[in-house]
């Protein structure tokens, strides 16, 4: 269960990252550069996917209806955060997930 | 307040007024519920006379089958709660109302512990939705707060015009501008939760607030509507001679005369060799107590209760019935109801005893987003009338009255909080009615907070306020190391009080952004544009 929940974390907010560097303000707000519009569509495109994956990771952790409810909370969540981070820390905010990956291998070992 | 001229204006005006009368409320409501929600570890920390035994539930309901029989051998139900992940320790009691005056027992020396009075985390929870106020009354002023959060949810989405372009848009450097963001923020992103919260917070007093449809349907006779909403008890006669046997002792006078005697002694099967059966309805580890009525005789019947949590329903009342003296199943827990459920689902979403730690987490801190909405929320309106105040130079008062509230509210209820984990150590253990001192100092505090923030400045009162709520927090791992054994160092108290130390230096931060602005700046008593100013 801990395994699936990092991994749903670690997606969560991948997904929203993705959606938010999406925006044109906060991808020149990190990479100082106007995205081109296949890239913005693409960030677009597989924020949602990402989620999407979010939303099973969500339910292998609890099951069906409690999975949703957590998929709630954790996109909220992670999307607080990634709002938080962005103006102090850009740079972090992009190599987050990196982070959460390592923490889900970590989780899948030990476990 | 100019006059109201557009719709979007109307909205804009009846969410500050909503927000802000009822925010006070609101804030009380959502700080002690975040709370609430480790309600079990808080009143685990609040006791630290008990101590995880780590035995198994079969170890302990052996014990407790040892102790009760000895001491209480011609009692007509014995009530078992038994050790569960939340709170790994064994209370026994007799009698009908299981819920009053359960002994902890120590499932190895099978001898009584003694554990002081607290409230901890029950005051809490009680004060979450009655707000300490008469129980009916205090529900429906949560009852009108809540609609004022709905309220408030709804003129707010109006009014927001840039939802989605400002999804992500936080901006710290720009004075009133970082906290309008911080507020939409909390707001937006945390919006499946906010409305979830608010509306399940409704459902679960449905009956109190609409009692129209009962009224109407059932003639007022909120029985009688239960029963058809229940299939256990619609099902007839299977289910009211299990209701018998249970209660035979008081009911043996109308049902017959087989009952006024006592059934003959019989040896009843192991009480922990129910626990196993229970699980495979309910569950591993799933069983939270149980209840044997007419104990020792033939007629003995065990009652096992699930622990909410396997399921987002919250299943109160639910429970499997055994012949203790046979071991036959003699009643399963039946379905509900679709409508039943519905509500049951509801509330249970608002209680959140499903989905372990995890989800416990989650709903923790999306709650505490809510209460930073809540506080942010009132300090931006006390921002607008200030920026008011100034121009036509008017309502100072009120504007007094305003920031003397929203300190008292928000750091003085966080004071009393923290003031109450304090007063639980300090106060002695044997003092008689000490739940009801806690309860009395938190009050107290509060009150403090209130005469501090009437005398002092707005910017001061809130530096020190939250420098002392601050300084509480990080000190409650001193003061558990002081006062109690090291044997109480368990992960739960260790958590909690790591946490603390979490919001202590949270708190720490913000007392000192709310001063380090007035040193720079040189404009004093402006608490709000100043933390704004310093981001």
């Amino acid at each position: 269960m801990l395994a699936a929940f990092t991994a749903g974390m670690t997606l969560a907010y991948t997904g929203m990252l993705a959606l938010c560097l999406g925006l044109e303000r906060h991808y020149r707000q990190i990479w100082r550069e106007t995205p081109p519009v296949w890239l913005r569509r693409g960030l677009r495109v597989g924020g949602w996917m990402v989620l999407v994956m979010a939303f099973h990771a969500c339910n292998l952790a609890w099951g069906a209806a409690m999975g949703a409810v957590g998929w709630f909370g954790l996109v909220s969540l992670t999307g607080f955060v990634l709002l938080l981070l962005l103006p102090y820390a850009p740079r972090l905010a992009v190599w987050l997930p990196v982070g959460g990956g390592l923490l889900w291998i970590g989780v899948l070992v030990t476990m | 307040m100019p006059r109201v001229k557009s719709f979007t204006q109307s909205m804009a005006w009846l969410h500050s007024w909503a927000g802000l009368i009822l925010g006070w409320l609101l804030f009380a409501i959502f700080l002690t519920g975040t709370l609430t929600i480790f309600d079990k570890e808080i009143n685990w920390w609040s006791q630290p006379e008990l101590r995880d035994q780590q035995v198994t539930q079969q170890e302990a309901a052996r014990a407790a089958w040892n102790w009760l029989a000895r001491e209480h051998g011609d009692a007509e139900v014995w009530n078992i709660s038994l050790p569960t992940e939340r709170a790994p320790v064994m209370s026994v009691s007799i009698g009908d109302n299981r819920r009053s005056g359960g002994k902890v027992l120590d499932p190895h020396s099978e001898a009584l512990v003694p554990v002081r009075e607290s409230a901890g985390g029950n005051f809490l929870y009680h004060f979450h939705y009655t707000l300490h106020m008469p129980r009916t009354f205090g529900i429906w002023v949560v009852g009108l707060a809540a609609m004022a959060m709905l309220t408030a949810l709804v003129t707010g989405i109006v009014i927001h015009k840039r939802i989605f372009k400002d999804f992500f848009t936080f901006r710290p450097v720009k004075g009133r501008r970082a906290w309008l963001d911080g507020h939409n923020a909390c707001a937006v992103l945390m919006l499946p939760f906010h409305l979830m919260i608010t509306y399940t917070g409704l459902v679960i007093f449905v009956m109190i607030y609409m009692p129209a449809a009962v009224d109407a349907l059932y003639d007022g006779n909120r029985e009688a509507m239960f029963r058809e909403a229940r299939p256990l008890a619609e099902k007839g006669a299977e289910p009211r001679q299990g209701n018998e046997r249970r209660d035979g002792g008081r009911q043996g006078n109308e049902r017959g005369p087989r009952m006024v005697e006592q059934a003959p002694a019989a040896e009843m099967l192991p009480l922990e060799s129910f626990i196993g059966k229970a699980e495979s309805v309910f569950g591993p580890g799933m069983v939270a107590s149980m209840t044997i009525s007419h104990p020792g005789r033939a007629n003995a019947v065990v009652s096992l209760r699930p622990l909410l949590g396997s399921r987002i329903a919250l299943t109160k009342g639910v429970e499997v019935r055994f012949d203790a003296v046979s071991g036959k199943l003699l009643q399963a827990p039946l379905e509900p109801r679709a409508s039943a459920l519905t509500q049951q689902v509801m509330t249970g979403l608002h209680f959140a005893q499903f989905g372990g730690y995890p989800m416990r987490w989650l709903y923790f801190l999306c709650s505490g987003v809510s209460c930073a909405m809540i506080a942010t929320g009132l300090v931006l309106f006390a921002m607008k009338q200030r920026l008011r105040t100034a121009e036509v130079n008017r309502g100072h008062t009120f504007l007094r009255v305003v920031d003397v509230l929203n300190i008292a509210v928000v750091a003085g209820l966080v004071l009393g909080c923290i003031g109450m984990l304090w007063a639980n150590r300090l106060l002695p253990v044997e003092l008689a009615g000490r739940a009801g001192w806690e309860e009395s100092l938190f009050f107290g505090i509060w009150g403090v907070s209130l005469l501090h923030a009437g005398w002092r400045q707005p910017g001061a009162a809130w530096r020190e306020q939250l420098g002392v709520a601050a300084l509480l927090c990080l000190g409650l791992p001193l003061l558990g190391f002081l006062t109690q054994d090291a044997g109480a160092m368990d992960t739960t108290r260790l958590s909690l009080a790591l946490v603390a130390v979490l919001i202590g230096l949270m708190l720490a931060w913000t007392a000192w952004r709310v001063g380090r602005p007035a040193a720079t700046n040189g404009v004093p008593h402006e608490p709000t544009q100043h933390l704004a100013g310093a981001g």
